[in-house]
């Protein structure tokens, strides 16, 4: 049996002291120790951004792909080598901003992929630009006289694209989002599980302390995740505008939509079978298909 | 209508056949050229039509020769008129002594100012199929029947054909083509036109098969044995995109249509990095999105081919046209420096052969290899020898597919951890497959250090080393890649040499027969690889000619310039296309007389 620590490597995190990546990196190490995944079977596709920089930090078969570009590596990796345990972490400008058109289809295709969001409301590397979930009328370097549009739905979104696994986590709440994350993991079909990762450096708003007055955990409560529209209408619930107050605003947390049992896009392929890299081990006989251009 | 440079005594005929958008004016096309290649003849299709599905004109070509033909020719020999507007542009395309086919019901041939110089045939094709009880679409069989007859070739040919086409829909519907082919036949025989040109059957005549330059590169990925290929439509690729997905089934290839041309690149790295052999295949505007994940393939060391078959641009361009303008595109495509291979296809046997062996060389270099190709090359089919697929070999270079890491220690460091982008003195690091017991890995879109990691990429020494490890790569490429082809006459006695790349190889071989027949000697030199550039072939070549000639399909002589820098030397004359078609040997031909005799068409 491995141990969070088994997860390391040579090279120290960098994050920013208090970021609240750490608490996702603990999170994320101690659900894959305790799901007793072998690090040269765990793959972890990465986008750039703070959260990134994790691919450094992290012992697994990773790639660390382009912004907003890590869904589409994940997607061809999960499917030439279906063997593989397949993790995407993103940040938000990366999974809802420049990567946005990847994340919807790939909700859609119920690929048997962990997508998850560092999701800190700020662009944290390029110093502090509003991303797609920054509130509306935040000042940001970017935004100078506030925000003006709304900030994406981040898990609505994905309901309603049609992804079978959706929750929200804390990166505080290391004991809870330990439990999503390997729920996340273990989900067959694709998983979306948006955290709530302060940056304490650029996002003065949504801190530690401003999460902790307001989640909540869905279990405590009975929540039924198994209902497609009451999932739907939560996410509408605006349940973080900057203005209201701890007890207006409660923010769930937990596994918000869980579908077991739909296809995933893999299951569809029945012309394949096991890793892609055997189609090549030797010349195709393509007689037959030569013979049709006769 | 020019003097014709295949002389009087020429052996092949070019039937043209035009109608509307929606006419099936292409399975007609198709199965004419079937019936000659099916008797041993030689063909090369052209269609030519515009971005439209319905309503628009459209023509498709069939020139037929028992002689090795490499292209079309712009004279026509038959016009099949589905339509007035057929008559009226193209009559003055045909050469005299030609014939037009037509229905007097449908189609007028008034536009005609000289018909006694033509033998205007009319065949009521509406009728005949009525009469039949066919559908309308079957005119078009009634059509061929009578360019059989016109042409003097059996035709039994198209019967067999038609019969064999719908035998899974019964008898019926073979007996009535049948039927409507036959007395296709029989009006233009009775029409007795004094047809200049009798096709025959060839006997014994060697196999051959009709292939598309896209069918071909669909051929050559399933023989590499391709596991996955991405793409999203986009004229010309999007034949390659539909006959990939129709034989995924047979034989167990992944074929994905994804959401835009980035996912498509992004996802062939990611299925790369797990060790499938990987393509997708686009033309310029695709290209465009893909670029940034281009610089990944290569900063990550990943194997995959790119196919960029290009149209005329920039942005949205000539969707349906043709053009050699994204040469240096291609080259240059992303931000910093990495290798990278170019091949450039200039005939559907080249396509086959450079498919197969993008993806050894792919995998022997760990970096991208893309596959430039363009519309003439596509869309159009040509009869050729069935692809020789004995030769084809699989060569996935220095990879660990399974098994223990610690098993490579070449692959390792002193404490037993792999090192993927190890610094070798070919550059080539052994790629062991996420999978593999023990190997830790990073494929990084960052500066890496031997690891992968990021974190000590900016070191000054790491980075050098790296990125000269990475380039390094591309003298190992020197040696693998295919050289240029050469055709023709030796240089040093030739009147004139062309350099060439692409599509552009099959009218400067049609041109230079011709040529020689009126004594000029011509050199010519196919540039197949373009990335890395044979400087010393290019070279040598320009050195041992009396003159020099470039032709390319654009108009700033991406190619000249590329010899300009590469070799130092300076092409003597140039021929540059840019008007969306593609070069015609006559007007090859004409040039090269102009330049070498001084005799003006
Ligand atoms: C194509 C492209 N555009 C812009 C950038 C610069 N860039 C790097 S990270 C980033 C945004 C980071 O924000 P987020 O994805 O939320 O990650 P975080 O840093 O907050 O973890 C941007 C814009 C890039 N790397 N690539
Ligand atoms: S900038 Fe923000 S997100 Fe980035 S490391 Fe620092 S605290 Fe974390």
């Amino acid at each position: 049996m491995s141990t969070p620590d088994d997860f390391l490597t040579p090279n120290a995190p960098t994050w920013c002291p208090g970021c609240g990546n750490f608490g996702m990196w603990r999170a994320l190490r101690t659900a894959y120790s305790e799901l007793g995944l072998p690090f040269d079977k765990l793959a972890v596709v990465w986008g750039i951004g703070c959260h990134g920089n994790g691919a450094d930090f992290t012992k697994c078969q990773g790639f660390h792909a382009l912004h907003g570009r890590a869904l589409p590596v994940a997607t061809g990796l999960h499917l030439a080598n279906p063997e593989l345990t397949v993790v995407v972490e993103m940040g938000d400008g990366d999974a809802f901003g420049i990567g946005l058109g990847h994340f919807a289809h790939s909700c859609r295709r119920n690929l048997d992929l962990t997508s998850i969001t560092h999701d800190n409301q700020v662009y944290g590397l390029t110093t502090g630009q509003a991303s797609p979930t920054t509130e509306q009328g935040v000042h940001t370097p970017s935004t100078p006289t506030g925000v003006l549009e709304r900030p994406v739905n981040t898990v609505g979104l994905a309901i309603a694209e049609g992804a079978t696994f959706v929750a929200r986590g804390f990166s505080d709440d290391v004991e809870h989002l330990t439990g999503l994350m390997k729920a996340a993991i273990t989900h067959k079909g694709f998983a979306v599980l948006d955290v709530f990762q302060p940056c304490v450096t650029w996002n003065k708003l949504n801190t530690h302390a401003w999460f902790r007055e307001r989640v909540y955990r869905l279990e405590d409560e009975g929540w039924d995740p198994t209902d497609r529209a009451k999932a739907m209408a939560l996410t509408l619930e605006n349940f973080s505008e900057m203005t209201c107050t701890p007890e207006e605003c409660r923010i769930p947390i937990g596994v918000i939509y869980q579908e077991e049992g739909r296809p995933t896009y893999a299951d569809g392929l029945t012309q394949v079978a096991g890793p892609l890299w055997k189609q090549a081990l030797a010349p195709r006989d393509i007689t037959r298909a030569l013979a049709e251009q006769s | 209508m020019q003097a014709d440079p295949r002389g009087p005594s020429r052996r092949d005929v070019q039937v043209k056949i035009g109608g509307a958008a929606g006419f099936g004016i292409k399975a007609a096309g198709r199965t004419l050229a079937r019936c000659f290649t099916q008797g041993g003849l030689h063909t090369f299709d052209l269609t030519e039509y515009p971005s439209l599905i319905r309503g628009g004109h459209n023509v498709y070509q069939v020139r037929v020769s028992p002689d090795e033909i490499h292209s079309h020719v712009l004279p026509v020999d038959v016009l099949v008129a589905l339509n007035t507007e057929t008559v009226e542009r193209h009559h003055e395309e045909v050469v005299d002594g030609g014939a037009i086919i037509y229905d007097p019901k449908t189609t007028s041939v008034e536009s005609v100012p000289d018909p006694k110089r033509l033998c205007i045939v009319a065949v009521p094709l509406d009728d005949i199929v009525v009469e039949a009880g066919g559908q309308r679409i079957m005119r078009n069989v009634a059509a061929l029947g009578a360019v059989l007859g016109l042409t003097g070739y059996p035709l039994s040919f198209l019967t067999d054909s038609l019969v064999a086409q719908f035998a899974h829909k019964g008898p019926e519907i073979a007996k009535v083509n049948v039927e409507v082919a036959t007395k296709g036949r029989e009006f233009a025989l009775k029409a007795a036109c004094p047809f200049p040109v009798h096709l025959e059957p060839v006997p014994n005549a060697l196999p051959q098969i009709l292939v598309d330059g896209n069918e071909a590169v669909g051929l050559g990925a399933l023989a590499a044995g391709i596991g996955m290929y991405c793409a999203y439509p986009m004229t010309p690729a999007s034949t390659l995109l539909h006959y990939l997905a129709a034989h995924d089934h047979e034989y167990g290839v992944v074929v994905k249509h994804t959401e835009d041309e980035i996912a498509a690149m992004n996802t062939v790295i990611g299925a790369s990095f797990a060790g499938a052999r990987a393509m997708c295949a686009t033309s310029g505007g695709g290209f465009s999105l893909m670029v940034e994940g281009l610089g990944l393939a290569g900063v990550s060391e990943s194997a995959i081919v790119v196919g960029v078959f290009t149209r005329p641009g920039p942005a949205t361009g000539l969707p349906t046209w043709t053009e050699q303008s994204d040469l240096r595109f291609v080259l240059h495509a992303a931000q910093g420096e990495f290798p990278r291979v170019v091949l450039a296809p200039g005939d559907r046997t080249d396509a086959f052969e450079l498919t197969w062996k993008a993806f050894n060389l792919a995998d022997q270099l760990q970096t991208p290899v893309i596959l430039l190709g363009d519309t003439y090359l596509s869309d159009n089919r040509e009869s050729v020898a069935p692809f020789d697929t004995a030769a084809v070999c699989v060569d996935r270079g220095k990879i660990v597919t399974d098994g223990d890491i610690a098993t490579h220690p070449e692959a390792l460091d002193d404490a037993g951890m792999y090192l993927r982008y190890k610094v070798t003195p070919d550059g080539l690091s052994t790629r062991a497959l996420p999978g593999v017991t023990g190997a830790l890995q990073v494929m990084n879109s960052y500066e890496h250090d031997e690891y992968g990691y990021g974190a000590q990429g900016e070191e000054v020494a790491n980075r050098v080393a790296q990125n000269e490890k990475r380039l390094r790569k591309l003298d190992r490429a020197c040696g693998l890649v295919p050289p240029p082809a050469l055709f023709g006459a030796d240089p040093s006695t030739a009147e004139i040499s062309i350099l060439c790349f692409g599509s552009t190889k099959g009218p400067v071989r049609e041109a230079i027969g011709w040529l020689a027949r009126e004594g000029v000697n011509v050199a010519v030199m196919q540039i197949v690889t373009i990335w890395p550039f044979p400087v010393h072939e290019v070279s040598e070549f320009m050195d041992r000619s009396k003159r020099t000639m470039v032709v390319e399909g654009n108009a700033t002589g991406q190619l000249e310039g590329l010899i300009r820098q590469k070799c130092l030397r300076a092409p003597d004359w140039r021929i540059n296309r840019y008007d969306g078609r593609p070069f015609s040997p006559e007007q090859i031909f004409e040039t090269v007389r102009e330049v070498v005799l001084g005799v003006h068409a």
